[in-house]
């Protein structure tokens, strides 16, 4: 999208602002990756009639962002586009749910969950030890890009917690689990990362 | 074989090799999927109700029941098993999805076969990457051998199962809510009635059962009905996951009879407090049911028990005044979803009571006045209470806000916030008011 053009009523919309601030907005999508067309045509067939455009919406918004990194104004229109919807219904899924990045993330996404489970072993001690070497609070991203901070609800592994789950930018697919965090084991997971490579080893 | 004994599904978690098709067929995996293909539907479902295996999401529903509801007529049934486990201390169905991935196929395919379904979906929890690809591989091998596809196993019957991602949200694994999102909304739940039974997925007739419920189907087909109702007790058959977290020696998710009580769980199953410290409270199926205090713990972890036991306390709004569930029911506990959360004596409660309702808070759809407002305000209310700047009235601020959603809302959210913050202050009430009553002061201030 050229920057002269006016923006649209949707592109105007608050969830949307912080666009123009985004690095890398260069990358503005012109199109959905063929791997995403194909993923469509084998789920299309899946679903009933004239109901597989709307169906299709979380998982191609959730593909679209693999492939972006984040789901702002053109990727909704991208995706409304291919799958027949309007923006303001794929605006209201994107926003609605959480694991969709509404703007670019650090090129490591490390979410510390400080549920119940995890709380109890001492989670709020890992997460601030976390915001503290970062320097960020939740869900900020470090100066340098490297590393963006969420804390997260409920992982499912309660049992081996403090939990915290990894998810890199160029393997999005591939999240990693890190069990059982105390002070030392976050630390070696945050030098790793300054390092710029996930401590595969430390994880599971 | 001792009370411990016993799996249905449990047995081959930690094996790597099984995983795969071939290990799961060589122990007899979909032997009894082979035989679904060719019993008449009815003759299922009167296995199912011979074995009264009870829904096991949280709300501990007759299976055979709910499959009762869908209208004879139909022309479409869905079946959606809901693999969008997020209820906090609840970790089972993910054991099941990464190490049996096979045993939820099979039992998808008998369900489908007593319930006349084409087209069934797995909605699985977005965060749980692995699980999905181990699920998506489990399923194309299955495909590949002609379980799944056209006429499986060379039957007149079809099915085709789609493995559908969520994208974080807690409330989606409430049944109506994860719907919506199957269709490719927002997940917002739906009132009831109409039930998804009758009217679900697209407007059509859809069972929505959960992982576990639905992976003991093979076991119940193999042995028989009641050789299922007799492992377990009164209403409730079978054996069941629990996954226990917090401050156990040896936390982890086991399969037991439905007759261990919360004592033997920690101390013969879980092998005890860490550091030989005492139990303060333990939440019996995740975070949404009440606690239950320590004198609370020799009844039977099952869900009539854990519902009527007279050795566990009704919930109160105040003291002397009972929360009234409606029809004049009281609220003790539940069975939940199996999630265990063990607290040691060094727990400070109203900071897990605060973390509790800061979850339901972060979670609310939105739909619902009382439970948007609600929730945001209940968190706020615990945060101060819990981190020493709590006021005069707070804590009977937190009951009067838990009583004024409960039960006002379209789904169960709105009562999972509220049900734990009445039963803490029920229990721990001291512990509330010890905090209000010590908490910083402003300089000048009463």
């Amino acid at each position: 999208m050229a920057g002269s053009e006016p923006l649209t009523k949707m592109q105007r919309h608050p969830s949307f602002r912080a666009r123009k601030a985004v690095p890398g907005k260069e990358l503005s999508p012109q199109e959905l990756s063929p791997q995403i067309e194909a993923r469509i045509q084998q789920l299309w067939p899946r679903f009933p009639e004239g109901r597989a455009g709307q169906a299709l919406c979380l998982p191609v918004l959730y593909l679209a962002q693999e492939q972006f990194g984040y789901v702002d104004a053109a990727v909704v229109d991208l995706v409304a586009a291919r799958l027949g919807l309007t923006a303001a219904h794929v605006t209201g899924v994107a926003t609605f749910y959480f694991m969709i990045n509404k703007a670019r993330p650090g090129r490591y996404h490390l979410q510390v969950c400080t549920n119940i489970g995890c709380q109890l072993m001492g989670a709020y001690d890992v997460f601030e030890r976390c915001k503290k070497r970062l320097g960020v609070e939740n869900k900020g991203t470090s100066a340098d890009g490297n590393v963006t901070l969420t804390e997260v609800e409920c992982l499912a592994a309660c049992g081996y917690g403090p939990v915290a789950q990894i998810a890199e930018r160029e393997k999005p697919e591939i999240p990693l689990y890190f069990e059982n965090l105390d002070a030392k084991r976050i630390d070696a997971i945050l030098d790793a990362l300054a390092e710029g490579r996930v401590p595969t080893e430390l994880g599971n | 074989m001792g009370l411990f004994d016993v799996k249905i599904i449990s047995e081959h978690f930690g094996v790597p090799e099984a995983k795969g098709l071939e290990y799961y067929e060589r122990k007899g995996g979909y032997r009894n999927a082979r035989k679904a293909c060719g019993m008449a539907p009815e003759s299922i479902a009167a296995e199912v109700q011979a074995s009264n295996l009870r829904g096991r999401g949280g709300a501990g529903f007759p299976t055979a029941m709910k499959w009762s509801f869908v209208p004879k007529d139909a022309d479409t049934v869905y079946l959606v098993v809901n693999a969008d486990e997020s209820e906090p201390g609840t970790f089972k169905d993910r054991h099941i999805l990464f190490w049996n991935p096979h045993m939820l196929v099979e039992g998808m395919i008998i369900a489908s076969v007593a319930l006349k379904v084409r087209n069934a979906y797995i909605y699985i929890r977005g965060e749980m990457a692995r699980e999905y690809q181990v699920l998506q591989a489990a399923i194309d091998e299955a495909y590949a051998k002609g379980y799944l596809g056209e006429r499986i196993f060379g039957s007149g019957t079809s099915l085709d199962i789609t493995v559908y991602r969520g994208l974080g949200a807690y409330i989606c694994g409430e049944e109506t809510a994860l719907l919506s999102s199957l269709e490719g909304g927002r997940g917002w739940p739906r009132l009831k009635p109409p039930f998804p039974a009758v009217k679900g997925l697209w407007g059509k007739p859809t069972i929505v059962n959960n992982v576990e419920t639905i992976a003991n189907l093979p076991w119940i087909l193999e042995h028989g009905g009641k050789a299922f109702a007799d492992l377990g007790t009164g209403r409730s058959g079978g054996l069941r996951l629990v996954s226990v977290c917090g401050h156990v020696n040896k936390p982890g998710v086991y399969e037991l009879p439905l007759t261990v009580t919360g004592r033997q769980l920690i101390d013969e199953v879980c092998g005890g407090i860490k550091g030989g410290r005492k139990v303060k409270g333990v939440i019996p199926g995740g975070v949404s049911m009440p606690v239950l205090a320590p004198d609370e713990l020799d009844v039977p972890f099952e869900f009539d028990a854990l519902q009527k036991d007279e050795r566990i306390r009704e919930v109160e709004v105040r003291p002397g005044q009972k929360f009234d569930l409606g029809g004049n029911r009281t609220l003790r506990t539940m069975a939940g979803s199996g999630g265990v959360v063990v607290m040691d004596d060094t727990t400070d409660i109203t900071q897990a009571a605060w973390r509790i309702v800061h979850f339901f808070a972060e979670e609310s759809c939105g739909q619902c006045t009382p439970c948007r407002e609600g929730t945001g305000w209940l968190a706020q209310v615990a945060h101060r209470i819990a981190f020493d700047h709590g006021r005069a009235g707070d804590v009977d601020l937190l009951a009067s806000i838990a009583d004024g959603i409960a039960g006002n809302t379209i789904c169960a959210l709105g009562d999972a916030a509220a049900w734990p913050t009445l039963a803490f202050l029920t229990k721990y009430r001291d512990e509330f008011e010890a905090k209000v009553r010590n908490a910083h002061r402003p300089k000048g201030a009463a």
